[in-house]
């Protein structure tokens, strides 16, 4: 769940990047946030990471007041979400597995929770035959992807997206999208920055735009969406694998 | 933190001290210079030391006794003042010595006169102190002993030598620490150019949920293998380069004489080591905390 009430940020420069916000997403959304850039997307994206905090007004996101939260607990709130990078930001000198164990050791898993879950993972998203490979040696898709292995390794229950298709051709940021719907299918909240909205109109799901650190519109909650979830079988991708 | 962490901690402290080797190699270089240098300055403050310790010890007080005192009597005030805490040594020299030393100046019927029970001079004890910052106590004790007439002493080189030698370990304290500030700075600077390269990793690190602590250890496991490595083979450097100044300045005068290695190893061996350690590890940790504080500002 992420709410904001009444939220300013006005940086030290005196920029204002979010102007009085409020907006409520439930447990098991998915929502896109849409706008140019410049229109707050990625301070609205910062204070729910609790990489910055408001001016005025409160954020809570999993039920961690984030205004309230002291520097100890962070960690500890940043582990039930996980996120997804524009370029990536896999390290280069792990292979696609490690990168996936990262997630994990930092949690303090054992080395069979960790290599039972990331195969699970890596199947999951149709990279089991990289597993040993070196992230430059894979194309922006396959990097993605393991991006998101990474952000769902730790099976949490807010998907971040920080504009995942910015550098992957058409078909794959359709088939991104698709994998983060059918992971939301399974009951995670997701997140979808993107200044894309021709993809955006490919999906039924709830779409937010900022303008000028307002939020301007937004659609709520498409009712078709709960259907599908309903009606979601196991298969997440092709190899029908449960997340 | 469990005990399969810290396994996995150490395991990726020692994989990115080897995937950086060259950065770790010149932080190593730097580190052993910086500890050569500092090790070098307590060399040079031991052997001062050693060349006062030994002014201190030609610095003698030349004590008189009654020449009405029996041998008996002789040999107890020789007995007390050995048994004195700050006398380094005693040498006794008897009237019938002090005169044969004298007599040498003399021309030779004058000593005929001399002999014997004409002897004017005294029996005297040649003392050596330990410290002589304890010179006055010292001195009074010897002067209040029953027997003693008098004591011959030069107050002002005991004082000059005293003052000397607080001067040179007040300068020589503070050279070693201005060296240990310097070194560490110029690690921070090199162990920088390592963590820059790694800020991409804390910022992950991060962001799945580490703790400080979790990101902090490698760097520390880093900084003790440099601080240990540099450590060691500045260690093996100083002895190698002590040894070798040994072995081509060899003083006539004992005054001058270096003090051997075999008497400083323990206190250098654990300096360097515990220094080198230290220096790294605090290196380590200050280069890294600046991004470990840094909360989204980190955007590689």
């Amino acid at each position: 769940m992420i709410e904001f009430q009444n939220v300013y940020k006005i940086y030290e420069s005196g920029s204002h990047a979010l102007r009085d916000v409020n907006l409520h997403i439930d447990d098991g959304e998915f929502a896109f946030i849409v706008g140019a850039s410049g229109a707050g997307k990625s301070t609205f994206l910062k204070l729910i990471m609790r990489e910055e905090l408001p001016t005025s007004g409160e954020v809570t996101v999993n039920n961690f007041r984030l205004s309230r939260l002291k520097r100890k607990q962070v960690p500890y709130f940043r582990r039930t979400m996980g996120i997804v990078f524009q370029d990536f930001r896999l390290i280069d000198t792990m292979t696609v597995y490690e990168n996936v164990a990262f997630s994990m050791r930092v949690v303090g898993k054992t080395k069979r929770e960790i290599n039972r879950r990331v195969h699970h993972v890596l199947q999951l998203l149709d990279l089991q035959g990289k597993s040993n490979r070196y992230p430059p040696s894979l194309s922006g898709g396959e990097q993605q992807r393991v991006g998101l292995a990474r952000a769902l390794v730790n099976n949490p229950s807010l998907i971040i997206a920080d504009e995942p298709t910015g550098n992957v051709d058409p078909q794959m940021s359709h088939d991104i999208v698709d994998m983060l719907s059918r992971i939301n299918e399974k009951g995670t909240t997701v997140l979808m920055v993107t200044h894309q909205h021709e993809l955006v109109h490919q999906f039924h799901h709830r779409v937010i735009t900022l303008e000028g650190g307002r939020i301007v519109s937004d659609t709520g909650r498409p009712l078709h969406t709960e259907q599908v979830s309903l009606d979601a079988t196991a298969d997440v991708t092709a190899g029908g694998v449960r997340v | 933190m469990k005990s399969h962490v810290v396994r996995y901690l150490i395991r990726e402290g020692c994989r990115n001290t080897w995937q950086n080797r060259l950065m770790a190699l010149a932080s190593v270089g730097v580190l052993i210079c910086c500890l050569l240098l500092t090790g070098f300055s307590y060399l040079v403050f031991v052997n001062i030391d050693h060349m006062f310790q030994n002014a201190y010890e030609q610095n003698v007080m030349a004590v008189y006794l009654h020449t009405d005192q029996t041998d008996e009597q002789v040999t107890a005030i020789g007995e007390s003042l050995q048994a004195m805490d700050n006398v380094a040594s005693v040498t006794f020299l008897s009237k019938e010595d002090f005169l044969a030393q004298y007599g040498e100046a003399l021309a030779d019927n004058t000593m005929e006169s001399f002999q014997g029970e004409e002897n004017p001079l005294p029996d005297t004890y040649i003392v050596a102190l330990k410290d002589l910052a304890l010179f006055q106590n010292t001195l009074n004790a010897i002067e209040n002993m029953s027997g003693v007439e008098e004591v011959s002493y030069d107050a002002n080189t005991a004082q000059t030598l005293t003052r000397v030698r607080r001067m040179v370990l007040g300068v020589g304290g503070a050279i070693i620490v201005v060296l240990l500030a310097v070194s560490l700075f110029i690690i921070v600077n090199t162990i920088k150019l390592t963590v820059y390269s790694r800020r991409l990793e804390i910022y992950i690190m991060k962001s799945v949920g580490a703790t400080d602590g979790f990101v902090r250890f490698p760097f520390v496991v880093e900084g003790v293998l440099l601080g240990f490595t540099a450590g060691g083979l500045g260690y093996g450097l100083i002895f190698a380069l002590y040894y070798s100044l040994q072995q081509n300045f060899v003083f006539e005068n004992p005054l001058l004489s270096l003090v051997p290695f075999s008497a400083e190893w323990l206190p250098l061996l654990v300096g360097f080591l515990l220094g080198g350690v230290l220096v790294g590890v605090c290196g380590s940790v200050i280069s890294m905390s600046k991004y470990l504080k840094q909360e989204g500002g980190i955007r590689p």
